[in-house]
């Protein structure tokens, strides 16, 4: 079991203990974010933001997205014993060669839903409606800056 | 159209800044950058997008927050950078498991917050 569950699987793309520590990850960050953030800046204002900034996400990001040895590699870390080990609780898909996957979608996603469930019984179809195109922009926003960010790496120049 | 020019410009901005510094900030100074970059980034594009409201969120509306365009910028900044070693299709069980981590704690903090309104809690 523990064998089969450590075990790299194709299929999934990581092996099935990453599922488990992928979603508890998830869930511990956006709990802890959705529960302390508001409060945070309710208490201290533009403060607690900065507050919440540096120790909520700082150290979510620790637990979440920590990689082992220094620097993203997009084919993995090779460990000495061999094979590429993840430390993180967030699994980097396919042996750390994908996309990065950021605990930020797990944190908008919880809030969304948290703001969802909030709303009060049938405003709610009304409500998803209306936040569908400005979460399409943030998305569109988000793939732009991303990839404009990425194309650094294009630029060729050698400083060093 | 106007009305949404400011997400898109705060949502543009915040995936840059995140995916521009943090490796950066982590292939130089370790953990501690991590922690850094969460202030010196996370802070600030918070400060302009929540607090000022850049990223539109009016009152009594789904809540966006500046996660989603973070996320999304990590993988376009992924499929860019190691182009063409990178694939969105990998990415997509872990995207799906944070999906399901997230919408469980929102969840979750739904129904600990009512209870806690319920019994009076700050």
């Amino acid at each position: 079991m523990i064998e089969w569950l450590s075990t790299y699987n194709a299929l999934i793309g990581m092996p099935p203990v990453s599922v488990i520590t992928s979603i508890f990850g998830a869930f511990c960050a956006t709990f802890a974010i959705i529960i302390c953030w508001p409060k945070l800046v309710r208490d201290f204002g533009p403060i607690g933001g900065f507050m919440s900034a540096a120790i909520l996400v700082g150290t979510f990001w620790l637990l979440n997205h920590k990689l082992p040895g220094w620097g993203i590699h997009p084919d993995g870390i090779p460990h000495p014993e061999g094979g590429s080990k993840q430390f993180g609780l967030i699994y980097q898909a396919f042996r750390g060669s994908c996309p990065w996957v950021d605990m930020g979608l797990a944190i908008a996603c919880g809030f969304w839903v948290n703001s969802l469930l909030h709303s009060p019984r049938g405003t709610r179809r009304a409500n998803v409606k209306e936040c569908l195109p400005r979460a399409a922009v943030a998305l569109l926003g988000g793939i732009v800056g991303g990839a404009l960010a990425g194309l650094v790496g294009f630029t060729g120049a050698n400083l060093f | 159209m106007k009305k949404q020019l400011s997400t898109f410009v705060g949502s543009a901005i915040v995936g840059a800044l995140a995916f521009g510094i943090w490796p950066e900030m982590w292939k130089s100074y370790g953990i501690m950058g991590g922690f850094l970059t969460a202030t010196v980034a996370i802070g600030p594009m918070w400060y302009m997008n929540h607090y000022l409201g850049i990223i539109r969120n009016p009152a009594g509306t789904l809540w966006i927050d500046q996660g989603l365009p973070i996320a999304a910028a990590g993988m376009a900044w992924g499929v860019v950078r190691f182009y063409p070693n990178c694939h969105l299709v990998h990415a997509l069980p872990t995207a799906l498991c944070c999906i399901v981590g997230g919408c469980l704690a929102g969840w979750v903090a739904h129904l600990v917050l009512q209870q806690m309104e319920k019994e009076g809690q700050p």
